[in-house]
């Protein structure tokens, strides 16, 4: 028996539909544009046509516009197809560099104007804590990168692999992510001034957000992608 | 079967045995000290940390402001004298001296079962024994090391620990410890 899919507001977005609509519907997926290499400005052309234009597949773009802005969107499997494996691949590793590139460093340039207003001892436990987190992330998404990503590119040259070597490893990230945005709202010193604080939490909670995001990717994207396409016997 | 460890804090001792005897007869119950005075209770319960619940005087209300050590254990009031509806809302329920076994048992039930509900206890105050456990958690020392170091036993550790995290709203150790240093429970040279 077939499972009934709810699929909600985002069932509204089409390959017709006007990138300048898409858009200002959910201005969340600007970073999705900007990890599959896709600039600005769009004129006014379509989802479809866009695609067409960057060789994107129209369906692979929707599909993750839609687990962008629900987390709990899940593409069935007869949506998956074997040649958006690659190009998951290589959209998640530009979300790997949008963090270690940006995010990470400007949430460490926040931390940097808070700390100003902390007493040395405070300074000094908050720079580690922070340094410690963003080695630990860096570490896992090179883990990520050099294990998962790396054979799933050798799988479709056609290399054997193992296909257990291609678990998404666990981690931690989502829970120390949280320890930052409490230590700024419990913990911090008064003379911070409040914007600094706001702005701080800020950066940190569209990191979380955005890391949840990339973990559905993977575990709701890339994980069937891998089992159907790298499990299918090749003719 | 589960022993629900209780303590009993009463002036009036036949008031006080009458209740261990009645719920320690029913097999449900552990009653773990039943003493007369909030004073006599606190070295005790510092003693028997594991105190799930405690039946307390009415009277004895004004007498438990203030005492971090009763935080988080839920207080049923034993009214046996007219008192203000006031005093008896610091209680998480009432029994009085006609209150029979059966509903000394169900208000038993009740309020424990309330209190495992999320967000039961508002304070996000950690308590002293909860301080306690986040210093020794900030330098580095297991769940059993603790329970050694401050005579209790390593599941009531591991309540205190949940207890931290709920209320800290931090799950790392080194988050804990950069909490602890912040709020100066502890200096960088203890670490």
């Amino acid at each position: 028996m077939n499972k009934i899919n709810y699929r909600g507001a985002t069932s509204l977005l089409s390959p017709e539909m006007k990138i300048f609509e898409l858009i200002d519907a959910h201005p969340v997926l600007l970073s999705v544009f900007s990890r599959l290499g896709i600039t600005l400005p769009f004129g006014d052309i379509s989802v479809e046509q866009m695609c067409r234009r960057g060789g994107h597949s129209p369906e692979l773009f929707l599909i993750l516009c839609r687990m962008h802005i629900d987390t709990s969107f899940r593409p069935r499997p007869s949506e998956l197809r074997e040649d958006m494996l690659l190009s998951v691949v290589g959209y998640l590793r530009a979300t790997h560099r949008y963090y270690t590139e940006y995010m990470l460093p400007h949430a460490g340039e926040h931390l940097d104007e808070i700390l100003e207003y902390c007493d040395e001892l405070s300074r000094s436990m908050l720079t580690k804590f922070y340094s410690d987190y963003v080695r630990y992330i860096e570490q896992h998404l090179e883990e990520e990168e050099q294990t998962i990503f790396a054979n799933v590119e050798s799988a479709a040259a056609g290399s054997r692999i193992n296909l257990a070597s291609l678990e998404v490893p666990h981690s931690d990230i989502d829970d120390r992510t949280n320890d930052i945005a409490s230590l700024i709202i419990k913990c911090l010193p008064e003379a911070a001034p409040t914007h600094l604080r706001c702005a701080m939490l800020s950066h940190i909670y569209a990191l979380r957000d955005d890391l949840r995001r990339h973990y559905n990717v993977e575990v709701a994207l890339l994980r069937p992608l891998i089992a159907q396409t790298l499990n299918t016997p090749k003719q | 079967m589960r022993r629900y460890r209780t303590a009993i804090i009463e002036p009036a001792s036949v008031i006080g045995e009458g209740i261990a005897s009645m719920l320690s007869a029913s097999g449900e119950v552990e009653i773990l000290f039943c003493c007369r005075s909030v004073a006599e209770a606190k070295a005790y319960i510092r003693s028997h940390d594991e105190v799930e619940l405690l039946f307390v005087a009415a009277s004895l209300a004004p007498q438990l402001n203030g005492m971090p050590l009763f935080d988080n254990v839920p207080m049923i009031a034993i009214q046996s004298t007219l008192v203000e509806s006031e005093v008896l809302r610091r209680f998480a329920a009432v029994v009085t001296t006609f209150s029979t076994t059966e509903e000394l048992l169900r208000t038993l039930h009740e309020t424990l079962d309330r209190a495992a509900e999320p967000g039961y206890n508002e304070s996000h105050e950690l308590s002293e024994r909860e301080r306690d456990v986040l210093v020794l958690v900030a330098r580095g020392y297991t769940n059993k090391e603790i329970a050694s170091e401050l005579n209790i036993s390593p599941h009531t550790v591991i309540s205190h620990r949940k207890n931290i995290v709920h209320k800290t709203g931090i799950r790392s150790v080194a988050g804990l410890t950069v909490y602890a240093v912040l709020n100066k429970l502890i200096t960088n040279e203890q670490l």
